[in-house]
Formats: C-alpha cells, sequence, structure tokens
C-alpha cells in the first residue's frame, strides 16, 4: 500500500492524469504535486527546478513560485528561500494556461520514507 | 496410515530436499501459479521483441530490444554491450545532468534524427566530469531482490563503522529519498521503476510511467522525427514485462564438489561476506513464489567506497568510488567482471577490489595457489 502511494506523485506529475482527468469548466485548475530533488532555485527571480524521474530515466520540472511560497511561510510549508539544491521535497503546484506555466503553491521537506 | 507407509512417507520426505529440480538460467520461480506462468511467458515477448522507428525505438537509443543486451546464455542473461554513463560531481553533490540529456548517453540514433542533426549518438554532456562504462548485468531474481526490506537494508548498514572491521555501507537514495537498490549505484527503489525508466533511458519507448522522451543533449527532439504517438507500449505491455523480470529465479548453484565448498568458506573466512551477504530474505507478498523467500543473493543491497581506482561516476548520494555490492547471482554466466568489464577473469576481479574490501582482497592475495582456487571454482558455482 505504501509504495502505492510513493508512486502516486509519479503518476501525478505526468500528462497521463491530465487526460484521465481533463477538468471542465465547473472544476477547479489541476493541481500536481511532485516530488524531487531540488537542482536550482534562485530565490530572487521565483524559480525551482527540481529533478524527478523514473528509473534511470529522470526530468527535469521548472517551476516559478506563487505568492505564498515567495516572501512568508505558509501555514505549514517553506518559502523557496528555505530550499537548497539536493534538497528532497514536496511540491505542490498548479498549471496555469499561460506563463510561467507551473505555479507553486507549497513546498515542504520531506524525510525519506522507507517500505 | 499403516508403520510401513508411514516409513515410506518419512523416507520420501528425506529424499525430497535431493530430489528437488534445479533451477537452470532463465527459468521461472517454482511455486508460481498458471496464471503468473501465463504472464511471464507474455512478458518475455515483449522484453524479446525487437522496436523499430515505426514502432517508437528512439530516436535516441541504446538496443532496439531488452533481450538484444540480456541474451546470454538466456533472455534475461548478460550480454556483451558496454553503455556509457555521464555525471558531474561538485562539491560533494552530484549533478545527474538532466538539462544535457541525463546521466545514460545513448550512443544510437534512428535514421530520422540522424538526417535532421547529423548525429549519430547523443552528444557527451559537456558538463561532465564523470564517465562511467557500463556492462549488462543479468536480471535473474530481482523480483526477489525487489522485496526485501528497507528495515533488512537499513539494518546491515553500518555508515559508522561501529564494529570496526573497515566496512561501512549505507544505502543510495532515489531523487525523491527513497531507499535505492538497482543499478549499480543503487540508484533506483523499485524493480518497476527500472524497467519504466529503462524502456524509455534504453530503448526510447515512452510509456504510461514514463511517457515522455529525453530530450537531445537538452534541446527538444527536432518536429518530425518521433511520429509514434505516446505512450509507445501500454500498460499492460509494461505490466507483462515487469512480470516477467520479477518472475526470473535465480539459477541453482551448480554443486559443489569438495574444493568448491572449502572455497565457499574461505569466501566467508577472508570476509567478502562483510559485503557479499550470502542470503537475504524477501518480505510479505501476495505473490507466494516471492513471499518470505530466503535466496542466495551474495550482497547487502548496499554502497561501498570501493577506491579512487574504480571510481567512476556518482548518482544519488553515491560519490565516484561508491557502488552497491554487485549481486553474485548468476555469476557464472559472466564472461566480464566488475560494473565496466574491466576484469576478464573473477581473480582479476577479486585484485581490483579497493577501498573498504581492501582487507578482504589482501586475504584473497595472500591465500595459497589453490585456496584462490577453491574460492574462485566457489564463486563460478554461482
Amino acid at each position: 500500500m505504501l509504495r502505492a502511494v510513493l508512486l502516486i506523485p509519479f503518476l501525478m506529475s505526468t500528462p497521463i492524469r491530465h487526460r484521465l482527468q481533463a477538468p471542465t469548466p465547473t472544476q477547479p485548475a489541476t493541481s500536481y504535486t511532485y516530488v524531487g530533488t531540488v537542482h536550482a532555485v534562485n530565490a530572487q527571480t521565483g524559480t525551482l527546478d527540481l529533478i524527478t524521474g523514473v528509473g534511470m530515466s529522470l526530468r527535469l520540472v521548472h517551476m516559478t513560485a506563487g505568492p505564498a511560497v515567495r516572501t512568508s511561510s505558509p501555514a505549514s510549508g517553506l518559502r523557496i528561500a528555505d530550499v537548497k539544491p539536493g534538497d528532497v521535497v514536496r511540491v505542490e503546484c498548479r498549471r496555469t494556461s499561460a506563463p510561467p506555466g507551473l505555479v507553486v503553491n507549497r513546498i515542504e521537506k520531506i524525510e525519506a520514507p522507507a517500505r | 496410515m499403516t508403520v510401513s507407509s508411514r516409513w515410506v512417507a518419512v523416507l520420501l520426505s528425506l529424499l525430497a530436499p535431493s530430489c528437488k529440480k534445479p533451477v537452470n538460467p532463465g527459468d521461472p520461480l517454482p511455486g508460481l501459479t498458471a496464471e503468473q506462468l501465463a504472464r511471464f511467458t507474455r512478458g518475455k515477448e515483449v522484453f524479446d521483441s525487437v522496436f523499430t522507428p515505426h514502432t517508437g525505438l528512439g530516436p535516441l537509443f541504446n538496443s532496439t530490444s531488452c533481450g538484444e543486451c540480456h541474451e546470454d546464455p538466456v533472455v534475461g542473461g548478460t550480454g556483451d554491450e558496454v553503455e556509457v554513463h555521464a555525471t558531474a560531481f561538485k562539491n560533494g553533490m552530484c549533478d545527474p545532468l538532466v538539462q544535457e540529456g541525463g546521466p545514460v548517453i545513448q550512443l544510437h540514433t534512428t535514421p530520422a534524427l540522424k538526417k535532421a542533426l547529423g548525429i549519430d549518438r547523443e552528444p557527451f554532456p559537456p558538463s561532465a566530469n564523470g564517465r562511467a562504462s557500463r556492462t549488462t548485468p543479468v536480471v535473474f531474481a530481482r523480483g526477489l531482490m525487489d522485496l526485501v526490506p528497507d528495515s533488512a537494508i537499513l539494518a546491515y548498514a553500518d555508515s559508522e563503522d561501529r564494529n570496526h572491521d573497515g566496512v561501512h555501507g549505507r544505502p543510495n537514495r532515489s531523487v525523491d529519498g527513497r531507499i535505492g537498490r538497482f543499478g549499480r549505484k543503487a540508484f533506483v527503489p523499485t524493480l518497476a521503476e527500472f524497467n519504466a525508466g529503462a524502456f524509455v533511458a534504453e530503448m526510447g519507448i515512452t510509456n504510461p510511467v514514463q511517457p515522455t522522451e529525453e530530450n537531445i543533449g537538452g534541446k527538444p527532439i527536432p518536429p518530425g522525427v518521433d511520429s509514434t504517438a505516446d505512450p509507445e507500449i501500454n500498460q499492460e505491455e509494461l505490466d507483462v514485462t515487469d512480470d516477467f523480470v520479477r518472475f526470473l529465479a535465480a539459477p541453482t548453484p551448480t554443486k559443489l564438489d569438495r574444493n568448491g565448498r572449502r572455497g565457499r568458506d574461505l569466501f566467508s573466512k577472508i570476509g567478502c561476506t562483510g559485503c557479499h551477504f550470502p542470503t537475504l530474505r524477501t518480505g510479505a507478498s501476495p505473490i507466494l513464489a516471492l513471499d518470505r523467500h530466503e535466496f542466495a543473493a551474495y550482497t547487502d543491497l548496499l554502497l561501498h567506497d570501493m577506491g579512487q581506482d574504480l571510481a567512476d561516476i556518482c548518482l544519488g548520494q553515491a560519490g565516484p568510488a561508491d557502488f552497491r555490492t554487485e549481486p553474485l547471482i548468476g555469476l557464472r554466466a559472466i564472461q566480464h567482471f566488475l560494473h565496466d568489464g574491466r576484469a576478464a577473469t573473477v581473480d582479476q576481479a577479486i585484485e581490483l577490489h579497493g577501498g573498504e574490501a581492501s582487507g578482504a582482497r589482501d586475504r584473497f592475495k595472500a591465500l595459497a595457489a589453490e585456496d584462490r582456487a577453491a574460492v574462485v571454482a566457489f564463486l563460478k558455482s554461482l
């Protein structure tokens, strides 16, 4: 069960989820959860590059911090300035139809889970 | 039951272990159900099927099928292909160079990509400061390795060398922080992920778990070069391939003679089993053939510093000199030894061990010639 939960971020991070759950006008914007290693972060420009992937097939996901993670610490999350390359984080974000694309709503560092 | 029939039953039960049918390389796990065997067979077909650009191959790839590399002595075995991997290790951190195409350098391109960009392999990442050659491992018993609980791997770890034996194994972690176990650097946590990632990294075959192609040295794939719709295999094809690998058994070691048994004892006595743990045990599984099963693994699934002479790339938390203890399952099928195939014989492979393995290596080298031969005879039985 735990393994299934751990795989959810991979499945959620892919376009397949978007296809399976295409939003209708009455639904809220699709949210995404990524879990990965911070590759690069720039608190001034509010950009975050996250390494995700499946096995040896790795991908870089580029995101932009939303207001909540730029200026103040959200309820129980981190500011973008609080993370650094090498940190393993869970990032909740939403996709906008126009640039910047993926907007970060919440970041949290995660402890390494065991199964 | 009469007294005589009871004696016959006792006699049969005593004889049963010695009559147990040996498992040959490539055989499925004993005890699979008919349905599981059918999936093993269907998965073997996908594993061995040859992809073309029309069916999704590339545009970058190392091989046209899983079975092209994993072929010797049977499907799922080893092969003579050698891959190139690259990463950058800077200030104690590992960059897998995803922005430049990722750590696996594909050595072939489809005709369409060659026509578009004039390249016949993926460009080597300019930021790399580590380059590695990687031979093809056998994939026997990987389903068993997949089910060794993380708690067992953590229990074997001794990163502080508390027992002062010079060996300080530690687990690697994946990009999302889970304990790794697959790959020469133990970077990948599960067999399913390794397989899904390998379809893309090795053949350019996208699938529902990894539905996007790799970039070309950091640049997007030129328009019209990869016209096959993603994912290029479906979930069922991915799942049965995964089951084929998952259900491949550990081959039964060949019967040891007196010399081989002495070699097995020496292998332990000189300290090789400090990392090459003879047996591992799986956790609970709904698949009875994998459920709480002890198997001869000869690995602890941990990283060990093997010395600067063997160092190549970093990956996750593994530094350039760190390697996962290689499982010795199916060793008798191997023709070239160590992660990059630099050793032509088992003796050479042992002599090239360094770092944490230096003590065991030196004790091996100090053995009399016939004792060294006995250790090698034991290893060649696996």
